[in-house]
């Protein structure tokens, strides 16, 4: 079975903040790492081929060093690895970059079962593997907790929903997003750091793609725009009540009501 | 459509001008300035950097014509009928959007033997609900939902959609908006309107370290998923207005490679370290029968109860809920500790919560040092009243 | 000895140096008759809050003329007993002496008041892209009680102890004089070194109510090392070849996989890793990727050479965080898996720690009674557990009595000695006695008269 997990760089911190004088961005160091939420993913194929076996590729998209969470894919245990890279992909909202993933799955050949990260800590949208799904014409099913089985055509999982837990039976080939803690990501391991050292990392660009239209990539093909950022408003509230019990629970009623944990 | 040019000769400081760069996507190639692939078109090279160096330069693109898009609409988030809260929130949102561009309110609502449920939304002042009621919708799946908000939008031609950020709807919105080539903007915090109809959407980005503003000024449907509690609903009114629209679809879009085994309800139990609400206890809570009512308060607001380590060593709680540094840390949207005088092994597990209410009979106690409200008082008389007062509120 | 009992008139001299910070009775909380782990209790006669060191002076004064027993007291995270009243009398306690006073970044330096909290000292100066070493697993404990229980902490491996980043003290001695010794200076010859004394001295000699601190620059990068093992000899017997290696770790911990089960458990959250008996855990630091990398290679090349499962990578927050909270939580973790426990926390040549596990699993059958350790295999400090669970009060004194006695009995013919970094306190006074010579034991007594002739400030403990 082809299992493909989906991966992004994200940046090492989420330690922005922005200037209020000038709306500049601040960061601190250009350190970055593989998205948290994708190690989800990640562990989840590699448990679904201890047991069925198989074979986990991983791709992303981004600038050149993004090799580097590929890499490091390896050392966790995937097979096979590429990069989409290509500086007609910038300024790439949710659309233009779930466009360019299905197109860049398209090039590698088709998986039988897509895993995706629940959301990334940069954007944390939480839409793009849905999207990417709809670009492939497959079925999807987010937030799933639990691999239930692993059939010959189809898998079965559990879905968390606000209230109640679906299981479910999605016929191949398919995409899931897995909620964080489905099971605990295992750490990069140094033996297959040396094992995998010298292993090829494929990097696709636009002229590799079926569709070369340039007009559906990068900020072109990005229906969004960012008009402003600006730091948000922090809850700087410091209220010390004292009175009567009466007053207090009435204050207290209120402040939960407004704060809408009461109804 | 647009990008962003590079002009050589204009550069004074190559070095300057990479470090403007936040995503680190500005690159020294062959001695040449490029924008690599790592850029988000945030353009603060453009307004950082020496004057020319780089450009915006926009194209000329055919603009739609925003006048064949009309209408707000609301996807009513359901399981099996129950309509979820949200969906009363985003009407009201969407009644007060739709009175400043004089646009009609629209629901769409998707599933099986819901019409009865239809009319509940009659009273919250929409326009028109558009039902797709047919068997195979009777759990939610996601190609014959997608198809059935196809049709809708192909129908109706809605030029603003607000679906709730649940589970349902962060998988729905954005295959509908893929299906469109149209944008959608995630648990959006703040919504305005334009006069040309363009949606304003604000929603924090990075973790919330910065908000965003974004618009989709060339696509039509606009999609905007917000998460439940973030708007208010509006009242009940007791007169129904609007109208009931029953929408016809043809049998064979309802195919699913999907198929749900079942459906069950959720155990209760949930780890303190993802509860959106935590009652926290502390030494103040005097006995075994006090924690009682503390539950039965957890349970009125839908909390979860976490203690400090006394009433751990007391037997009154398993481990799994002891809060601090040696417990586990938490960072839920409120948490209200009672009886807690706030040592640091205490609230250095607690402090990252967005809301923190104390209770607590010493004024001088190091817990109001950190709580956003203080309470000074005594919880045995506040939390009964609380208790009270909520099930009044609550018809019981 | 006989102090004098504390009257009202006593308490109505008390209120009027500290208006309003005076407590009796009722007043005090519970939790100022015990620390964390002593199993000896007191309650204070009076608890006086101090805002200054005028305060401490003035109160170090009328004890001093008045005979009254006075102990100093922080956060109260000590694991031995030494802040416990054994004598009641006047409690000082200096949280709210919590200021940092100055940051001098030309001599690298941190200015403290006793009650500033580890964890916002490593905050704060991490702000300024420094760095204090010392890092005792309490966060929550005050730098004044670090410093007189010379704290240690997972970092001493490379960076060393508590005592080595004190360069000045100022110290109130018991009679209420005011001394400052060391300073800001980086050598210093200048006689006996009283600053070297304090550090360590479990509040017996004098009361800390200012330190100055030495700060280094902070490393950029950190990586951790998770390293399983098929067994623990396999696990710790590699710690002398990766020290030999001179690439030196900041911390390497050792810890097996009970205990690993337990802090599951207990944080209901799955450790990275736990199909191996026996783990290590590395940490190491540096300016560079680059650097730490090459740093951490060829100790990851030694631990495969010497039998290691793999060398798992912790370089991200995350995984920092899946494995250091687990490792936070041990002591927890165990604590919550028993109803009883107490602890040992000697300390061996590093090239001996195996050996002294090893006996502990020995103890564990011969006794049968549950033994649980984990610790600092890069400086031979072990931390390990004698759990009560259901045995009778009685059964449980005898065999925890017999079986520390085995301990701190092997931990001599070892070369060890008593306390790493917990102290002596009260609890650990017996195997102190028994190691040290009766002329060390004498000079001991006699520096402690030197300071403190009457007797008053914090009797009975240590070398009494």
């Amino acid at each position: 079975m082809d299992i493909l997990v989906l991966i992004k760089q994200v940046p090492g911190t989420n330690k922005v903040e922005v200037d209020e004088k000038t709306g500049v961005l601040k960061r601190d160091g250009v350190d970055s790492k593989m998205n948290p939420y994708d190690l989800y993913a990640l562990e989840t194929a590699l448990r679904i081929k201890q047991n069925k076996g198989g074979k986990i590729s991983v791709l992303s998209m981004g600038p050149p060093q993004a090799e580097s969470i590929i890499k490091e894919a390896y050392m966790m245990g995937a097979d096979d690895g590429a990069l989409l890279s290509d500086r007609k992909f910038a300024g790439a909202d949710v659309l233009a970059t779930s466009y360019t993933l299905s197109q860049g799955i398209k090039k590698i050949g088709k998986a039988d079962l897509i895993i995706c990260g629940k959301q990334t800590t940069d954007g944390d949208t939480a839409q793009v593997g849905p999207e990417i799904a709809e670009f492939l014409g497959i079925p999807h099913v987010a937030n799933v907790r639990k691999i239930i089985e692993i059939k010959e055509k189809s898998i079965v999982v559990e879905m968390d929903m606000p209230e109640t837990v679906e299981i479910v039976d999605i016929k191949f080939p398919c995409l899931i997003t897995v909620e964080k803690d489905i099971f605990q990501p295992r750490l990069p391991s140094y033996k297959k750091k040396l094992e995998t050292k010298d292993r090829e990392i494929k990097v696709f660009s636009l002229k590799d793609f079926d569709d070369k239209n340039e007009k559906k990539y990068g900020l072109n093909g990005s229906p969004t725009q960012v008009e402003r950022i600006f730091p948000p408003s922090v809850n700087n509230d410091k209220e010390i009540w004292q009175g009567n019990s009466d007053e207090l629970t009435e204050k207290l009623y209120k402040k939960l009501k407004d704060l809408k944990f009461i109804q | 459509m647009a990008h962003l040019k590079v002009n050589q000769e204009k550069i004074t400081d190559k070095e300057q001008l990479i470090k403007i760069c936040p995503f680190g996507a500005i690159e020294e190639i062959n001695g040449k300035i490029e924008i690599g692939a790592a850029c988000k078109m945030c353009r603060l090279c453009v307004k950082k950097g020496p004057a020319g160096a780089i450009e915006y330069v926009e194209e000329d693109i055919p603009q739609i014509d925003k006048n064949k898009w009309k209408g707000i609409c609301v996807y009513v988030d359901h399981v099996e009928g129950n309509i979820h809260p949200v969906t009363f929130e985003l009407i009201g949102k969407a009644r007060e959007l739709a009175s400043k561009i004089n646009h009609p309110v629209y629901a769409v609502f998707i599933g099986e033997n819901i019409k009865d449920k239809a009319e509940e939304i009659l009273h919250y002042g929409v326009d028109e609900v558009f039902l797709y009621d047919n068997k195979e919708l009777v759990d939610f799946r996601i190609e014959p939902y997608t198809a059935c908000f196809e049709d809708f939008i192909n129908k109706i031609k809605p030029s603003i959609i607000l679906v709730g950020a649940t589970t349902v709807g962060r998988s729905l919105a954005p295959r509908v908006a893929a299906r469109f080539r149209t944008g959608l903007t995630a648990d959006c915090t703040v919504l305005d309107v334009k006069e040309n109809t363009d949606l304003v959407q604000i929603r924090p980005a990075f973790g919330g370290n910065i908000m965003a503003q974004i618009n989709t000024p060339n696509t039509r449907p606009q999609l905007a998923t917000v998460r439940y509690k973030v708007m208010s609903a509006p009242q009940r009114n007791d007169e129904k207005s609007g109208k009931i629209t029953l929408m016809d679809i043809e049998k064979e879009k309802l195919n699913s490679n999907i198929e749900v085994i079942s459906v069950t309800k959720k155990e209760k139990e949930v780890s303190i370290s993802d509860a959106e609400v935590i009652i926290a206890c502390g030494r103040g809570v005097k006995s075994q029968k006090d924690f009682e009512m503390i539950k039965e308060l957890c349970d009125l607001i839908g909390a979860q109860i976490a203690v400090t380590r006394p009433l751990i060593e007391a037997g009154w709680a398993d481990a799994k809920r002891q809060i601090g540094l040696s417990g586990r840390t938490v960072k839920p949207k409120l948490i209200i500790t009672c009886g807690i005088s706030g040592a640091v092994q205490f609230t250095a597990g607690m402090r990252g919560s967005d809301c923190i209410i104390a209770i607590n009979k010493d004024e001088k106690a190091p817990i109001f040092n950190v709580a956003h409200y203080g309470i000074v008082g005594d919880l045995y008389e506040v939390l009964p009243r609380l208790i009270e007062k909520i099930k009044v509120s609550k018809g019981a | 000895m006989n102090y004098k009992v504390i009257d009202n008139n006593d308490i109505e001299i008390l209120k009027s140096i500290c208006p309003d910070r005076v407590y009796t009775g009722e007043e005090i909380s519970e939790d100022f008759s015990h620390d964390e782990l002593g199993g000896v209790k007191r309650m204070p006669d009076v608890l006086v809050e101090v805002l200054s060191t005028e305060e401490v002076s003035k109160i170090m004064k009328y004890a001093f003329e008045n005979n009254i027993p006075v102990v100093a007291r922080g956060s109260g995270t000590g694991l031995v007993g030494s802040s416990v009243p054994l004598h009641g009398g006047i409690m000082i306690n200096l949280t709210k002496m919590n200021r940092i006073l100055e940051l001098d970044e030309e001599n690298l330096t941190l200015t403290v008041e006793p009650g500033v909290l580890l964890m916002e000292i490593g905050k704060f100066v991490e702000e300024h892209d420094l760095f204090y070493p010392p890092d005792p697993g309490e966060k929550s404990a005050t730098i004044g009680g670090n410093i007189n229980t010379n704290a240690g902490g997972m970092r001493a491996v490379k960076y060393g102890v508590t005592r080595d980043y004190v360069r000045g003290l100022e110290v109130v001695l018991p009679n209420g004089e005011i001394l400052n010794v060391g300073g800001k200076v980086v050598k210093n010859s200048s006689g006996y070194s009283i600053k070297d004394l304090i550090c360590g001295s479990e509040g017996t000699l004098g009361i800390v109510t200012k330190a100055i601190l030495k700060l280094l620059p902070l490393p950029k990068k950190a990586v951790s090392l998770l390293v399983p093992f098929p067994n623990l000899n396999k696990a710790i017997g590699t710690v002398p070849k990766i020290i030999k290696s001179k690439s030196i770790p900041t911390a390497i911990e050792f810890m097996e996989r009970e205990v690993i089960l337990s802090a599951e458990e207990f944080l209901g959250k799955k450790f990275p890793d736990n199909s191996a008996d026996a783990y290590l855990l590395l940490t190491f630091d540096g300016n560079s990727t680059q650097e730490v990398e090459a740093a951490y290679e060829k100790v990851a090349n030694i631990c495969l050479e010497e039998g290691a499962l793999d060398v798992y990578i912790s370089d991200t927050d995350e995984r920092k965080e899946s494995i250091w909270s687990a490792r936070g939580a041990f002591l927890e973790a165990i604590k919550a898996s028993t109803t009883e426990m107490d602890e040992c926390d000697v300390v061996v040549p590093r090239n001996k720690v195996a050996e002294f596990v090893e006996y502990t699993h020995k103890l564990q059958e011969e006794f049968n009674i549950r033994i649980r350790s984990f610790g600092h295999a890069g400086d031979g400090n072990l931390h390990i557990y004698v759990l009560k669970d259901d045995l009778t009060e009685d059964v449980w004194k005898k065999k925890l009595n017999d079986v520390f006695d085995c301990m701190y009995k092997k931990s001599r013919e070892l070369n060890g000695l008593v306390s790493g970094e917990h102290g002596i306190g009260f609890a650990k006074k017996p195997y102190l006695f028994e190691q040290y010579s009766e002329e060390y034991i004498t000079l001991m007594k006699n520096i402690k008269l030197a300071f403190d002739p009457k007797n008053i400030l914090n009797p009975g403990k240590v070398c009494q």
